[in-house]
């Protein structure tokens, strides 16, 4: 590639000088933790959380066969794919009816939409908090307005879910919706045109040639918000704290309860679930290269 | 005149039906309403007194703003002091990210060596491995050297990203290599070349790279949550959340928190919408 250019010539050692610094910090602050994981995830631990003797599997087993851990596994997969549904169907939703608003108003509603992008997790929870808050909150006010009652939307399991579920899909949307206005408007307009001197409806061209042309991104925006979903915590540490019960309680929430929550740490359990989580994201990951290969 | 009348009858064609204008502003006020709303709820619960709150009057009434919620918010926790420990960390850690990855991209682009393939593949592979994965050893580590509860902790295992260093890469790979050869025929040092020829000449892809890392700096919350225990060494996405917990009688302090919080990356979407969008486009090809 470069062979043409014999006048130039660095030092052997410019290029991996000049590298090092980033390999070096990611060598030890991303490869070597996973790598300790793998090996803490095979020993017991002591009272102080410190390693002991060799487990084999132990540890990994307890993942499958101990009921609250599947449960954990359960709950953190239904957020996930809740969230991932309702942010990006939502995105899409939004990215195609604005595709032929008019230009004035479009960039004031694509503004509006943006909005949750700005928000942090904690940001998110924060305000869904507030408007989940009992009797005071703005959903039961709402509710009471229509001579309602609303359920314990933090305090019953179910709705907990679902509360966790909704705040992480609208804190999502601002992302997914950047990533579908994009798109949309680096769609090649020529095939819009001529579906449309064909006659063919707006509905009918959203589906035979929109909708296909966007896959790319919509896998994109399903992929990263899948793994985000995975990764929920912040959302529970502040909406529920993991209650009721442990109902909310995600694959993250309980790594951090097994290792720095109130009872005696368990680093080896607790390394297990972070294994746990890197193999699914690495599932999601691969699925995407593949799929998005397919065309 | 061919081509003339084809346009007027696309436009004819083009102009959307009433009943698809209605369905199409009732879909979008629907999602508006449902993304506006928490939004809303944060400006204005913030900014007005709580006895207003409490009666549910939440349509801004001028007469009736107050700044009493947000005082009472920076006092609290104290999220003022956290916002400044926030600042230090998004600073030290967008710097080092940018600086260190645009160092590496050269590397990769720029120079030949033995190696830079796997180099690559080495800094690319870390965007499969989750941040909550590493929380563990890095735990150990940090609090090994002695540095848990301060600022550089927090920012500590994220000086390198593998982020910046692909989107720079790119950005470097589509300028002209005669730019680079002719900078270092020049005698200009590697360094040199780079701070003074390449980055002002990537400058928006550079502007991107700061932007999604000082985001994500910003906005982190498990790591600084577990690596700090001082409430002035929290950021504050950790006081926060303490303040939700601490103030939930009353919400219009944890909304003036949430607003204080919100505020920077508010005005970063909002002006550097472009910025935050051509990274996305980079990301999903």
């Amino acid at each position: 590639m470069t062979g043409n250019v014999p006048s130039v010539r660095p030092g052997r050692w410019t290029g991996p000088a000049l590298a090092a610094p980033a390999v070096l910090l990611l060598l030890v602050f991303a490869y070597w933790p996973v790598l300790r994981s793998a090996w803490l995830s095979v020993h017991g631990s002591d009272l102080l959380g410190r390693p002991t003797r060799f487990v084999g599997l132990g540890n990994i087993a307890q993942l499958v066969l101990d009921g609250a851990l599947r449960s954990v596994l359960l709950t953190t997969v239904v957020m996930a794919v809740t969230s991932t549904a309702l942010a990006t169907t939502a995105a899409v939703l939004a990215a195609l009816l604005l595709r032929r608003a008019a230009q004035r108003a479009r960039g004031v509603v694509a503004l509006i939409l943006s909005l949750p992008f700005a928000y942090s997790a904690a940001a998110a929870s924060a305000t869904f908090a507030g408007l989940l808050a009992p009797s005071s909150g703005v959903a039961d006010r709402l509710l009471a307005a229509a001579g309602l009652t609303g359920p314990g939307w933090l305090t019953e399991p179910a709705w907990a879910v679902a509360a966790v579920a909704v705040t992480t899909a609208w804190y999502e949307f601002g992302f997914a919706f950047l990533v579908m206005l994009a798109a949309v408007g680096q769609l090649d307009p020529a095939p819009l045109e001529a579906a449309a001197l064909d006659g063919a409806g707006e509905w009918r061209t959203n589906a035979a040639i929109i909708l296909p042309a966007l896959r790319s991104s919509i896998l994109f925006v399903v992929v990263t918000q899948t793994i985000s979903g995975l990764q929920i915590f912040t959302q529970v540490a502040v909406l529920t704290g993991g209650g009721p019960g442990s109902s909310t309680h995600t694959l993250v929430y309980e790594l951090y309860q097994r290792a720095f929550g109130g009872g005696l740490p368990q680093y080896g359990l607790a390394s297990a679930l972070g294994l746990l989580l890197l193999v699914l994201v690495g599932v999601v990951s691969a699925a995407q290269l593949r799929l998005g290969r397919e065309r | 005149m061919v081509r003339a009348s084809t346009t007027s009858t696309s436009r004819a064609l083009l102009r959307p039906r009433p009943l698809d204008s209605a369905l199409r502003w009732t879909g979008l006020a629907t999602l508006v309403l449902v993304v506006a709303g928490p939004v809303y709820l944060t400006v204005a619960t913030a900014l007005l007194s709580p006895a207003d709150v409490a009666a549910g009057r939440l349509l801004p009434d001028p007469r009736h703003l107050t700044l009493a919620n947000i005082r009472d918010a920076l006092a609290s926790i104290p999220l003022g002091r956290q916002y400044l420990t926030s600042v230090a960390v998004t600073a030290l850690q967008a710097t080092a990210q940018v600086v260190l990855g645009a160092m590496a991209a050269y590397a990769l682009v720029f120079p030949a060596w033995r190696g830079r393939g796997l180099v690559f593949a080495l800094l690319i592979g870390t965007l499969a491995i989750p941040g909550e994965t590493t929380v563990l050893s890095n735990y150990e580590l940090v609090t090994g050297l002695g540095l848990r509860d301060t600022v550089i902790a927090v920012a500590l295992p994220f000086l390198a990203a593998a982020y910046p260093v692909f989107l720079l890469r790119q950005a470097f790979a589509d300028l002209p290599r005669e730019v680079w050869e002719a900078a270092t025929l020049d005698g200009a040092g590697h360094l040199r070349t780079l701070t003074s020829v390449i980055l002002p000449m990537a400058r928006p892809q550079v502007i991107t790279a700061a932007l999604w890392s000082a985001l994500a700096a910003w906005n982190g919350y498990f790591w600084p949550l577990l690596i700090t225990d001082s409430p002035q060494n929290r950021t504050v996405q950790v006081g926060l959340s303490q303040l939700v917990a601490s103030e939930s009688a009353t919400p219009g302090v944890v909304y003036a928190g949430t607003l204080l919080v919100l505020a920077p990356t508010l005005l970063l979407v909002l002006l550097g919408q472009r910025f935050l969008v051509n990274g996305l486009a980079s990301r999903a090809s």
